[in-house]
């Protein structure tokens, strides 16, 4: 029951039982303890890892390309509704395979998500934190931008902006990650007065360090844990309102598959077929779930008051 | 237990209530619930651009003319004869002791009143295609007018049984359009009870209505309803509460048809689709340009396998610009059968052999656009999807911004060619093809008094057109109509509800 740590000065040694009795589990090992602890982190982190490597492996998974269509194979239930193992989740209305549609579909989710939590969370990371340890004037313009953009309704400023560009998916994940920013820029703003206030940024103050230093050595991972819950919870909204922007016709544009845009393709026959809408709404459903699920489990586990 | 009691009691008396309590839509009290999908801009017909509204015109006032839909023949309405006195002047004797709906008589005065009101620009008739080639109207007597045409104009007659309706000359001048609009007075078979505009239309039958080809209203009273959403139309055909649904998608009303207590009927519509392309090249560089592209594209299409699986119905292929029944539309033409084999070799000629890709703008029928995008992948050719409201694809055509479109046009369910083929390829804002000779053809054909060369000179252009390839026609359309099993009606391919030709079984 041994095991070889290292010591601040850098020589290994042996740490016994007993020592490690007195000195409790490392930082790390707690974390990991949290972690697996924590259930709705795990289910959430694992449908995350599951739709990611569907997403990044779409065209050894998918079954047939998502693109072939076949008119006289048009809406053929899926197996459990009496089809074929053929097209295990039925055809579409224009006989394209259901599944291998979903499987891509989760491209367009995930890579909206990502990219537009990515996009708002550079803008409303800067604007916050520029904010919170500047204060004066600069809290002063942000918190005006914060109030100006929440102002603004989202959906439908997206639908305005995507209406006059025309929809793609530039264009929808450019517009999304412009309009998401604030929750970023109100959080990070918040958490970074807090930290300013702290004595080890007084002190790298006190010993010269320079602004950018403090801001990126001192603040920055002292504030990433509110970060990181921000980001998954913008990545959920994100991948909502692409979802309702393909749904209205002016996301994604088709034949790019789209959850938001299959489901607003089924929607005609909703009273007939109603799976053509239900199996991209419940998987949409299932990946927002566990983007929440993973981002309330992250906070749980990062948050200073669960470290001991 | 007795709190109990009294919530079963209470809910018993609930499902009784609802039991009995709604007023359905049925012979019984001889009210015919009709849901439109779409809301109706002013149900003043000068002023209205949607089929609904098309659908009130009818009912409500009456044009000079009528055209039997199943023979094609012109017959006297609130006219009973007229004559060409020379190119561009017209004679109508009026019909006798027809009244509006407000009680005041119809005089040769209401006709002058139309069409001096129809054929001022000023006036802002929204389509003005209707009724610019009206310069005016004269009274001769009580009931004897002349209408004076801006040019020879050899559909007159087309055009005067259907968009064009008599209005009470009096009242117009008084309520102008807007007052019209709401409270609408006519001499149709249809009064108007209501306008909630946007909302609902409760029309009454004109118990005054003269003995004219129209036949005369069976059904007492019709409630129209904007419902938007069509499956929530069905539910409520479902459970009794409309009557009539209309212009519904294919797939449901074949999944509805069957359904005990529901009839699906359908209807071929003069209504074609087709794709416009870009040979003109007023977008700037495009391969559309290249005649062997545009045919490769009309070979790379399957219409045939859209048409059976997609429309279905009484759909039928189009191979040329216009539906084949309307006058003037020549079936002689230069046909491109389904052959992707064919088309790879026309884009390989034409140095596109490692594909190509091209915008598409469309407003509606996405599944269609899909579907063709779908086959034209199978030759290499990338289409660019972009479905926009119809404002905004309007105004990339009228830009030059659209290298391709997918329309389609119901004539404004004018039997005339006219109403499509000289709408797209007079050099208009709409016309991809800019061809001159098509457009000398086309003002011979349009102004010409006798229909054999009316008829040469459409032909050539028709001819023309599917040899250079500049659309790819596609197919008809094909509108599917639900009614409840007590309503007797036999849809016509004019894409319109004749209320007074419904009755109960």
């Amino acid at each position: 029951m041994t095991q070889t740590v290292t010591n601040p000065t850098g020589a290994a040694f042996d740490r016994d039982p007993l020592l490690e009795q007195i000195l409790g589990p490392t930082p790390g090992q707690m974390l990991r303890r949290r972690v697996l602890g924590h259930q709705g982190l795990l289910i959430g982190g694992a449908v995350i890892a599951l739709l990611a490597l569907m997403a990044i492996f779409a065209p050894l998974i998918a079954p047939h390309d998502p693109f072939a269509q076949s008119l006289m194979n048009r809406m053929e239930p899926p197996v459990f509704l009496g089809g074929s193992w053929e097209h295990p989740l039925g055809t579409d209305h224009l006989g394209r395979d259901y599944l291998s549609r979903l499987i891509y579909g989760a491209r367009v989710s995930l890579l909206i998500g990502v990219v537009a939590a990515v996009i708002s969370g550079v803008i409303g990371t800067t604007m916050g934190v520029a904010a919170g340890y500047f204060g004066g004037r600069v809290d002063a313009v942000v918190t005006f931008l914060i109030n100006v953009r929440l102002a603004m309704p989202v959906v439908l400023v997206a639908l305005a902006v995507v209406a006059i560009l025309g929809g793609s998916l530039t264009v929808v994940t450019t517009v999304v990650g412009l309009l998401l920013w604030d929750r970023f820029a109100v959080v990070m703003r918040a958490s970074t007065r807090q930290v300013r206030a702290r004595e080890y940024v007084a002190a790298a103050r006190a010993v010269g360090a320079s602004t950018p230093r403090i801001l990126l050595t001192e603040i920055m991972p002292n504030i990433a844990n509110n970060l990181i819950v921000v980001v998954t919870l913008e990545m959920a909204h994100a991948i909502l309102i692409e979802a309702a922007l393909s749904f209205l016709g002016l996301g994604v544009q088709p034949p790019t598959p789209s959850w938001g845009l299959m489901v607003s393709e089924g929607k005609t026959m909703m009273l007939f077929e109603p799976w053509l809408v239900l199996i991209p709404g419940a998987v949409l459903f299932t990946l927002v779930l566990a983007i929440n699920l993973m981002g309330d489990g992250l906070r749980d586990v990062t948050a200073p008051e669960n470290r001991n | 237990m007795k709190r109990l009691r009294n919530f079963a009691q209470a809910l018993a008396a609930t499902c009784l209530a609802l039991s009995v309590a709604p007023a359905f839509a049925d012979k019984a009290n001889d009210t015919l619930k009709v849901a439109f999908t779409g809301e109706i801009n002013n149900v003043d017909s000068y002023f209205n651009t949607t089929r609904g509204g098309v659908v009130l015109q009818r009912a409500i006032w009456d044009g000079l003319v009528h055209r039997d839909t199943a023979t094609g023949e012109y017959v006297g309405n609130l006219a009973t004869s007229w004559e060409w006195i020379d190119d561009t002047t017209l004679e109508f004797k009026l019909r006798e002791g027809v009244v509006f709906h407000d009680g005041s008589p119809f005089t040769a005065d209401d006709v002058v009143g139309t069409v001096e009101f129809i054929a001022n620009p000023d006036s802002g008739v929204v389509t003005q295609r209707f009724v610019s080639w009206l310069a005016g109207a004269e009274k001769i007597d009580d009931l004897t007018v002349r209408l004076n045409l801006a040019e020879v104009f050899p559909s007159a007659l087309e055009y005067l049984s259907g968009p064009i309706s008599i209005y009470p000359s009096d009242y117009y001048a008084e309520v102008g359009p807007d007052g019209m609009g709401l409270k609408p007075i006519g001499t149709g078979p249809y009064r108007v009870e209501s306008v909630k505009p946007g909302e609902s239309y409760l029309l009454k039958k004109n118990e005054d209505y003269f003995d004219g080809p129209k036949g005369s209203p069976d059904i007492g009273t019709i409630d129209i309803r904007t419902i938007p959403d069509v499956n929530t139309q069905i539910a409520e055909l479902f459970t009794g509460n409309i009557n009539v649904a209309w212009r519904l998608p294919s797939d449901l009303a074949q999944k509805l048809d069957g359904t005990p207590g529901v009839m699906v009927t359908s209807a071929s519509s003069i209504r074609v689709g087709f794709l416009m392309m870009d040979s003109a090249g007023r977008t700037g560089d495009t391969p559309l340009t290249d005649v062997r592209v545009r045919q490769a594209i009309n070979h790379a299409i399957n219409r045939q396998e859209m048409v059976d699986s997609l429309l279905k119905g009484g759909s039928k292929v189009v191979n040329t610009p216009c539906f084949p029944e309307q006058f003037g539309c020549v079936q002689e033409y230069v046909e491109y059968q389904y052959d992707p084999e064919k088309a790879k070799a026309l884009l390989a000629e034409a140095g596109y052999d490692d594909g190509l890709s091209i915008e598409i703008y469309a407003f509606s029928n996405q599944d269609y656009v899909e579907a063709v995008a779908g086959y034209l992948s199978q030759v290499g050719i990338t289409l660019d999807i972009k479905m926009l409201k119809f404002p905004a694809v309007l105004d990339k055509m009228m830009n030059d911004a659209a290298p391709m479109v997918f329309m389609s046009s119901g004539s404004w369910s004018l039997n005339d060619v006219s109403a499509i083929i000289s709408e797209f390829f007079k050099h208009g804002a709409v016309d991809f093809a800019r061809d001159d000779e098509i457009l000398e053809w086309l003002d011979v054909a349009d102004t010409a008094v006798d229909p054999e060369v009316r008829k040469e000179y459409y032909g050539k252009a028709i001819m023309k057109i599917t040899e250079q390839a500049y659309w790819a026609p596609m197919f008809s359309y094909n509108t599917f109509y639900a009614f409840t099993d007590d309503v007797d009606y036999t849809p016509t391919n004019d894409e319109i509800l004749h209320f007074v030709n419904m009755k109960w079984k």
